[in-house]
């Protein structure tokens, strides 16, 4: 599989008049082409940094990053975002006008992921009017609209409550394989990366390096399927343990 | 059920609720009118010196005076003008200001205290610098109004433009916007609330601007009627063009508060 984003000892230091944060530190990790990568560590450890820097929103202060696809990355995270002045459609329709992409080939396109994932009746609504996990549905459709190869989601279930936050993960899941998108997904919980993950990047408390990586034996199977499979206890009590010691 | 379908116990809550407004709209109208007829009623028995405190009838018959000669649409206009003047050229100036030092963080930690210290200098005191510098027509009474109303306006933008959320700018960034883009398809949208509370407070800042003004300096206005007539112990003029800036300034205040509607109607803020 080809080698999408590549970081190589990459380092990023906070500098702020009180002092400066080591968030990440000699962090070495390879994501692949269609891989669906989660990365769970400890609360404040650096993986909403980590993100920021696979995205080129933040430069690394050390080492190097090799990102090889064309479209930069989409962003996802914890709460959906949508401008509430803007329809549901002229939300999704947002990074194609800020990319002077908005061509009536690509408005099609949107209209057809409208289509596709059950939200079309609600395209001339206000966000508003939508509950939260259709929100998060709508901006994950934001982020597929400019057909970004990479998705980058920062814990975008954790605003959920616990039901939808299953089913909204069981739709995401669903429609970032059929578009066929390689993910990295922040969580802190860890039977949700087991859920999705091809592999699991498992990050040290600040600053953030490479506890564990580990690759999931699960064939594919929907987060939903996967919650009943008996490997899942067993893989939630590797995690558990490795996370804790 | 009724015919809209709703059941009883919810035509009952609306039965009450509509009784509810009309009692308060009762009480409304009945405070003015105890207040008017207790003044008037005092007047008439001599208890209170019509000369100072004058009474309704008199403020009304001197009002009635003042629009049958038609000297009053003058002032009037003449008011309407400085206020409104000053009211656009301070929401004009101070958003362009708001603007400039959202662009330019070193801008504004350069000016921050310049700000502050203007912001809490009475601008009265500048009134005769105002009028060595503009004269004393209605051309300083508009600087008056300006300079009352601009460092509030600046103050009140740049607020509501660095509340701008976060994590929404960040998510721009994301998509790679530029920073004008960022500006007009995120910053100014999520500020329309602020500029509309800022509409409310300048209308007032520039009301005191132009009748603080027309008190310092002026030939013509509702301020200078006020003037005029407690230089000449005519109260009853005093009162009346009271009551003309009073309807006035609830007037423009209405206007601001329709303006309102339909902006926040139309823009879901
Ligand atoms: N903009 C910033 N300035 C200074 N320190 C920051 C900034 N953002 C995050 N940090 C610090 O860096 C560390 C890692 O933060 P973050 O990447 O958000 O962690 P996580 O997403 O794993 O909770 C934390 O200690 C946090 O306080
Ligand atoms: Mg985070």
């Amino acid at each position: 599989m080809k080698e999408l984003l590549t970081l190589e000892g990459v380092g990023f230091v906070y500098h702020t008049p009180d002092g400066e944060t080591v968030a990440v530190d000699g962090l070495s990790f390879t994501v692949k082409e269609g891989e669906f990568v989660s990365v769970i560590g400890p609360s404040g450890c650096g993986k909403t940094t980590l993100l920021g820097l696979m995205s080129g929103l933040l430069s690394p202060t050390e080492g190097k990053i090799t990102f090889s696809g064309g479209e930069k990355p989409g962003y996802m995270l914890q709460r959906d975002e949508l401008f509430p002045w803007r329809t549901i459609r002229k939300n999704v329709l947002l990074p194609l006008e800020i990319k002077k992409k908005l061509t009536k080939e690509n408005a099609e396109y949107a209209d057809s992921l409208f289509e596709k994932y059950g939200l079309a009746d609600f395209k001339e609504q206000y966000p508003d009017r939508l509950s939260g996990g259709m929100r998060q549905r709508v901006a994950l459709i934001r982020t597929l609209v400019f057909k970004p190869e990479v998705l980058l989601l920062d814990e975008p279930f954790s605003a959920l409550d616990y039901q939808t936050r299953l089913s909204v993960c069981e739709d995401v899941y669903n429609i970032i394989r059929r578009e066929n998108k390689t993910t990295v997904l922040v969580t802190h919980d860890i039977s949700e990366a087991i859920s999705v993950s091809d592999r699991i990047l498992m990050l040290t408390p600040r600053p953030a390096r490479v506890k564990k990586v580990y690759t999931l034996d699960f064939k594919e199977e929907s987060p939903l399927k996967r919650r009943k499979n008996p490997r899942f206890r067993e893989w939630f009590e590797i995690l558990w343990r490795d996370l804790n010691e | 059920m009724n015919k809209q379908g709703y059941s009883a116990g919810h035509v009952a809550y609306l039965k009450k609720r509509r009784r509810s407004a009309v009692a308060v709209n009762v009480a409304r109208v009945a405070i003015l009118a105890g207040v008017l007829g207790a003044w008037e009623l005092m007047y008439r028995l001599g208890v209170i010196d019509g000369f100072i405190f004058s009474a309704p009838s008199r403020i009304f018959a001197t009002l009635g005076g003042l629009f049958a000669s038609g000297e009053i649409y003058l002032h009037i206009g003449i008011t309407l003008y400085e206020t409104l003047a000053g009211f656009a050229i301070a929401t004009v100036a101070g958003s362009a200001v708001a603007l400039a030092l959202w662009w330019n963080e070193k801008l504004r930690k350069i000016l921050d205290p310049y700000i502050v210290v203007l912001n809490s200098l009475p601008k009265i005191a500048l009134g005769p610098i105002i009028i060595i510098w503009f004269g004393s027509g209605t051309r300083a009474i508009i600087v008056m109004a300006v300079l009352i109303a601009v460092v509030v306006t600046t103050i009140t933008m740049l607020g509501a433009f660095l509340e701008t959320d976060a994590d929404k700018t960040l998510l721009m960034r994301s998509m790679g916007a530029t920073k004008v883009q960022i500006l007009t398809k995120l910053v100014i949208p999520s500020s329309l609330a602020g500029f509309i509370n800022m509409l409310k407070i300048n209308i007032g800042m520039s009301w005191i601007g132009s009748i603080m003004g027309e008190y310092l300096v002026s030939k013509a206005g509702i301020g200078y009627l006020i003037v005029y007539g407690g230089q000449v112990f005519r109260l009853d003029l005093v009162y009346a063009s009271t009551l003309i800036l009073l309807a006035l300034a609830a007037g423009m205040y209405a206007l601001v508060s329709l303006a309102e509607k339909l902006i926040v109607g139309k823009n879901r803020i």
